[in-house]
């Protein structure tokens, strides 16, 4: 028996609907476990506060949490957080056979990944702005905050997707992912601008962790959250090596993503083996 | 005598599948033992220094004192790490498998099971990493210690007391099933609170009190005293005092027995020790 061929998209509003689904079901995702992500956000929250002990001798200072905030809300809270809720949704999807079904939907693979990038995206928004609050009002840290702040902001957040993208993309492929993810996770901790600003490493440590996601996001945040403006973070190299950044990083992940997701289909890696 | 020969039996086979499941997971600990090596090595400069950092003029030399003290503080955290987060994994697998209700087969009790099968595999990985961590530490820096016999008793006891915890962690496990957040927040509590036992660290007063109730403060402020100050063990009182080890690991035993049995006839209650 041939099984009929899903009909193919009819236009903007079945695309939508088709993305707003998948955003939707993130969002029910997220409603079903918030236990588990209040702890997760806690959990980040005294990681954070673990680090300032140490380094401040017993004591955190507003100047330390001033410098380091942009790095937890935007490392760790945020790229880090997606990094695990992406992979861990695609395995749990690939798990519970829903994956498979959802290659049944007549919308093109990138519709449906905008839809849950749009979901993981609010989802770790949610617990970086929490945590943002809490230090920054609980601090009194103080920020220049003007419209250019957007602009790295954004950047950043698109720096993450990217790497939450890549993550995900290789749950499809490798096995031993979790512990691949846990891996960049403290990567992105330790050296993305959390614990101690970027500017603190000796060079050659500083090159490596631009390289890693969102630390130079941190970085171009940082500098214009302290006054100097856009033109300061784009004098300083950060703005522009953060756009070439978030150009090769998302590149890559969507080929890694379209390679792997073709790769599972054909080889039926979308199932439980 | 037949009924203890079963239960050697079934306690050995416990400890082999923990071991067999550690093994397991030998690619996670070698992606991870570099990077904690790297994380101490740099951290070592940055420990107390918040105003050098703040200012860029961190010193980044490699102080042979400091980064003793923070792999002597490092250390006990990567058996809390395999004692009480990886049974907590290893836990959510049996249930989702289906094992878990094998172990009430057992003639054992069912705690001393689920956390006798994991320590020998917790303490040989711990071990493992402890020892790859001090081979390539001290290839870059030299660490210095005392070691004595009498740094067995406070290793000992945080031992027992780090098994009373994972049965707290093990009851809620089977009671709530997806606790791994709480897992990782209550590990990250402890490490906090055990801040006050490194000797170059001044936390405020209500925090080194606090300190003293946590699993791991009390030991590791012993070991910091024999290992580096050259301390006896057994002065009752004070940071690390025995008294005070002591009770800490009486006391989270029994919580951990107490706790894992009250949640464990929640679940069957609820019969859910098997379903996901």
């Amino acid at each position: 028996m041939t099984l009929p061929a899903p009909p193919a998209a009819g236009g903007s509003a079945v695309t939508a609907r088709i993305a707003g689904n998948e955003a939707g079901k993130q969002g029910r995702l997220l409603m079903s476990r918030r236990g588990l992500v209040a702890f997760g956000v806690v959990a980040g929250g005294a990681n954070f506060v673990l680090f300032r002990l140490l380094i401040g001798g017993g004591h955190i200072s507003t100047e330390m949490v001033a410098l380091t905030l942009p790095g937890l809300v935007l490392g760790w809270a945020f790229a880090a957080t997606m990094a695990v809720q992406g992979a861990g949704d695609i395995a749990e999807e690939v798990l519970g056979g829903t994956l498979e079904q959802s290659q049944l939907s007549p919308a093109r693979p990138s519709v449906l990944l905008a839809g849950r990038l749009a979901g993981l995206t609010g989802q770790g928004l949610a617990g970086a702005v929490v945590l943002g609050l809490v230090f920054g009002v609980g601090f009194g840290v103080h920020y220049t905050i003007g419209p250019g702040v957007l602009v790295p902001l954004l950047l950043t957040i698109a720096d993450a997707l990217g790497y939450a993208l890549l993550m995900t993309a290789l749950v499809l492929r490798v096995a031993s992912i979790g512990a691949i993810v846990h891996v960049f996770n403290m990567a992105i901790m330790f050296f993305g601008g959390m614990v101690v600003p970027v500017y603190a490493f000796p060079h050659g440590v500083e090159m490596f962790a631009r390289v890693l996601p969102t630390t130079l996001g941190v970085e171009a945040l940082s500098t214009t959250l302290a006054g100097r403006g856009l033109g300061g973070a784009w004098t300083d190299g950060t703005l522009p090596w953060l756009i070439v950044h978030v150009v090769a990083l998302g590149s890559l992940a969507w080929v890694t993503y379209l390679n792997t997701l073709r790769r599972a289909r054909r080889e039926g890696g979308m199932s439980p083996r | 005598m037949n009924a203890l020969r079963l239960s050697l039996a079934s306690f050995g086979n416990e400890t082999r599948k923990g071991l067999l499941v550690a093994w397991s997971e030998k690619l996670q600990i070698l992606l991870e033992l570099p990077f904690f090596a790297v994380f101490l090595l740099m951290l070592g400069p940055l420990l107390g220094e918040g105003r050098l950092v703040a200012a860029g003029q961190v010193h980044w030399s490699l102080n042979s004192a400091r980064t003793s003290d923070l792999v002597l503080w490092f250390v006990p955290f990567t058996f809390f790490y395999m004692q009480v987060v990886k049974l907590f994994w290893r836990l959510l697998g049996e249930i989702q498998s289906g094992t878990l209700e094998q172990v009430y087969l057992s003639p054992l009790p069912s705690w001393l099971i689920v956390a006798g099968g994991r320590v020998a595999a917790a303490l040989a990985e711990a071990m493992l990493v402890a020892a790859a961590l001090y081979g390539i530490i001290s290839a870059f820096v030299p660490l210095h210690y005392h070691w004595s016999p009498a740094a067995l008793l406070p290793a000992v006891l945080l031992v027992l007391t780090v098994i009373g915890f994972s049965l707290i962690i093990a009851g809620m496990t089977i009671r709530w099933k997806r606790i791994q957040m709480f897992n990782e927040t209550a590990m990250i509590a402890v490490m906090i609170f055990s801040v006050s036992a490194i000797p170059l660290l001044h936390v405020p007063g209500w925090m080194a009190d606090a300190g003293r109730y946590f699993p791991a403060t009390n030991a590791i402020a012993s070991l910091y005293g024999v290992m580096l100050g050259h301390r006896g063990v057994t002065a009752p009182w004070g940071p690390g005092g025995l008294i005070w080890i002591l009770i800490t690991a009486a006391a989270y035993l029994a919580a951990g027995i107490i706790a894992f049995r009250i949640f464990e006839r929640a679940a069957k209650v609820r019969g859910s020790l098997a379903a996901y």
